[in-house]
């Protein structure tokens, strides 16, 4: 019974013309997004490779340096876009990609594609993941907002309910061909990202990226069963197909632009973040005065002087036999690392409680939780930023504090005349940044795979009830 | 003169003191039925009498407000999906799926009620039914209403239902159709199926009908066995009970 109405369903439609030209039209438009995704991915990968490169060269191959000319002259971190993040971008085009890296000063990213485009990338970019959240829903709206409505005002409703079959299995049947219709839209483009991704060898394939993209796929295939169990119920509910295609477009627009575009107001209303020139100057003045105002960095240099002529039993800088310069710069490294993490954590916070806002309205948004899920399954959303930016700040803490220890113990005190050679610099290890896995970046959206399980039950279980109580005549 | 009963032992379709009540207003006033098998049980109403509703009642498509309805001895409420079983139904206006063939709507319906035949078969149940030969294979989309009607017949027959309820089923047919539908409405019976039909043709009714009702209202107010009365004396007892 099932099959032959999900079969019915699916011979009907794919000989409906309207149909099948709009579904070219999406399939097209999931192509190009795949392949000019991919294009924009092997451009900025390689742009940040080379970069990457240049700058490891440069510093390995440096001159002969004093020590902290060389914490000064700093190193670059290129941010490697995370493999599958070329079918959604996420926050890729509004994060920066690289970050300078040197002595005393935590830099934020910059260089962010939104930098460096006209102000039409605010409009959104398209991607496959934008296709998929955005287009496919609405093309299921399309697909089956007359599911029974149609059959309702044609009259075939009664003359299938006359054969035997229930109102609860025939919705089933009708779930079942538009999923096959979806499917047959979608595959396509997925076989493609598919033959991308493992066949043409743009990818180094292992178990984390395949991991991710079974994820990405499971992610949609849920999101899309959720959109045609909603559809199909609110055209059971509908007597006409004009009241089911409007309420379905409401909810499309609600639930794709609206509630987004609010819980993001709300989460910044909610908790706001400072401007970058004040956490800047907040955090200048508390590396200059100490954290609680009363420790200033002259005062810290002096408690450390001392507590070194006491541990080596010495009265001045030049007995010490070890540099003060180096010390003092360690540890002037140490606390203003510590400064700035404090802050940097506190605006982390922030900005995960406004993120926060957006994983919650999942529950009452589907949409909102397979975008979340859908960025950190491709390693574009906020929290693989994060791990980056924190990822770069240890490189710059451990080779800024390499280098304040060379100072200290290779160099006199007051000497800011020697070079050392440039072998000193290939003994530092290049930076290099690798994706955190699968499980971490899902760790990260447990509340919005969550509410993706409660959407799956809720249409299901509500679903069923309200297809019960469904007017036949 | 009442007659509610069939003369035969057996009852196929069954109706106990049905009510029927939307918003306040009674469509359906208290209806006792009893139809056998191989009696053609003609309705007659005018339009919102209460005869789409009874055969609703009859389909399970709503609820009775009170007093029951029976197919085969089952209450059709309590057993919606099961009576179904031994049901087909002909509305007035047979809608198909236009983007599917005559032949291919013909299999999914009778495939709904689990009977899977051959293409050639379901040629012959066309065929049957007054389908032309060549447009079995056509979508239905280029069907005129004649022959969604047909078509619709066929989805009956096929199902070799013991019961087949009529809701005005030769609404808008030319009269070569008419006879031929009625014609087969004849050979069903003659297999033993109970037919209830609902109908505006009083000449129709006369015709293949075993006996008549006329509704008026929501009430059955007159049941006559249709070989006792010629087609102008049975208008006349329906103008009569409509006051015309």
């Amino acid at each position: 019974m099932v099959r032959d109405i999900a079969k019915k369903e699916f011979l009907s439609t794919l000989r409906d013309s309207r149909f099948i030209a709009l579904s070219i039209l999406v399939l097209l438009l999931l192509l190009a997004a795949t392949l000019v995704g991919l294009y924009s991915y092997q451009k900025q990968q390689e742009e940040r490779e080379v970069a990457q490169q240049t700058v490891n060269d440069q510093f390995a191959n440096s001159t002969e340096r004093h020590p902290h000319r060389m914490a000064h002259y700093g190193s670059y971190a290129f941010r490697p876009r995370s493999p599958l993040s070329f079918l959604d971008f996420g926050l890729d085009s509004y994060t920066g990609s690289s970050v300078y890296m040197e002595a005393h000063r935590q830099n934020s990213a910059n260089f962010s594609q939104a930098q460096q485009s006209s102000s039409l990338i605010r409009f959104g970019e398209m991607t496959v993941a934008f296709v998929l959240q955005m287009l496919i829903p609405l093309l299921i709206i399309f697909l089956c907002f007359g599911a029974f409505t149609q059959e309702k005002e044609t009259g075939t409703l009664k003359l299938l309910l006359s054969q035997g079959i229930s109102m609860r299995k025939l919705a089933w049947a009708k779930i079942k061909g538009y999923s096959k219709i979806v499917a047959l839209v979608v595959a396509p483009a997925l076989i493609l990202v598919s033959v991308i991704l493992f066949a043409q060898g743009n990818f180094e394939v292992n178990g984390d990226i395949l991991l991710r993209f079974f994820l990405f796929i499971l992610t949609y295939l849920f999101y899309f069963f959720i959109f045609i169990v909603i559809s199909v119920v609110v055209s059971a509910l509908n007597e006409r197909s004009s009241t089911s295609l409007v309420t379905l477009l409401g909810t499309w627009i609600l639930c794709c632009i609206i509630i987004p575009k609010a819980s993001a107001n709300l989460g910044s209303n909610l908790y706001t973040t400072p401007t970058k020139a004040e956490m800047d100057a907040e955090v200048h003045q508390e590396v200059a005065k100490g954290i609680d105002g009363h420790n200033s960095k002259d005062e810290r240099a002096e408690t450390l002087k001392q507590e070194l002529f006491k541990q080596y039993g010495v009265n001045s800088l030049e007995e010490l036999p070890v540099n003060f310069d180096g010390i003092v710069m360690a540890a002037g490294e140490k606390h203003s690392s510590k400064v700035y993490e404090e802050h940097f954590d506190e605006l982390t916070e922030t900005f995960e409680n406004q993120n926060r806002i957006s994983e919650y309205a999942g529950f009452f948004n589907p949409y909102l939780a397979v975008r979340n899920l859908s960025m950190g399954i491709s390693g574009s959303d906020f929290n693989h930023y994060i791990h980056f930016l924190k990822e770069a700040e240890e490189y710059r803490y451990n080779q800024s504090q390499k280098l304040n220890y060379i100072q200290a113990t290779q160099l006199g005190y007051g000497d800011k005349e020697t070079r050392l050679s440039s072998d000193t610099w290939k003994e530092f290890q290049a930076f290099s940044y690798e994706t955190p896995p699968a499980r971490w970046a899902l760790q990260n959206h447990l509340v919005s795979i969550a509410a993706l399980f409660v959407w799956l039950i809720a249409v299901i279980v509500i679903g069923n009830k309200l297809i019960d109580k469904t007017k036949v005549a | 003169m009442q007659i509610l009963k069939n003369n035969s032992s057996q009852v196929v379709i069954e109706a106990k003191n049905l009510r029927k009540e939307y918003q306040g207003k009674l469509a359906l006033k208290g209806l006792n039925l009893e139809i056998g098998p191989g009696e053609i049980f003609c309705l007659l109403g005018q339009n919102g009498a209460g005869k789409s509703t009874t055969i609703n009642l009859f389909l399970g498509f709503i609820k009775p407000t009170s007093g029951a309805a029976y197919i085969n001895g089952l209450e059709v409420a309590s057993n919606v999906t099961r009576i179904k079983e031994s049901l087909a139904y002909i509305p007035e206006n047979v809608m198909l799926y236009p983007n599917l063939t005559g032949i291919e709507n013909l299999s999914l319906f009778s495939s709904l009620a689990g009977f899977k035949y051959s293409d050639k078969e379901l040629r012959q149940y066309l065929e049957n039914a007054g389908l032309p030969a060549e447009a079995a294979p056509r979508r239905v989309s280029g069907y005129s209403k004649g022959m969604r009607q047909k078509v619709g017949i066929a989805i009956a027959v096929a199902k070799h239902a013991k019961v087949l309820l009529l809701d005005e089923p030769t609404s808008g047919l030319d009269p070569k159709a008419s006879n031929e539908f009625s014609e087969l409405l004849l050979n069903l019976s003659n297999t033993g199926t109970a037919i209830f039909m609902a109908t505006h043709d009083i000449f129709r009714s006369k015709a293949v009908g075993t006996r008549v009702g006329i509704m008026r209202e929501g009430e059955l107010v007159e049941v006559l066995p249709a070989s006792d009365l010629e087609a102008n004396e049975l208008e006349k007892v329906y103008l009569n009970h409509m006051h015309l």
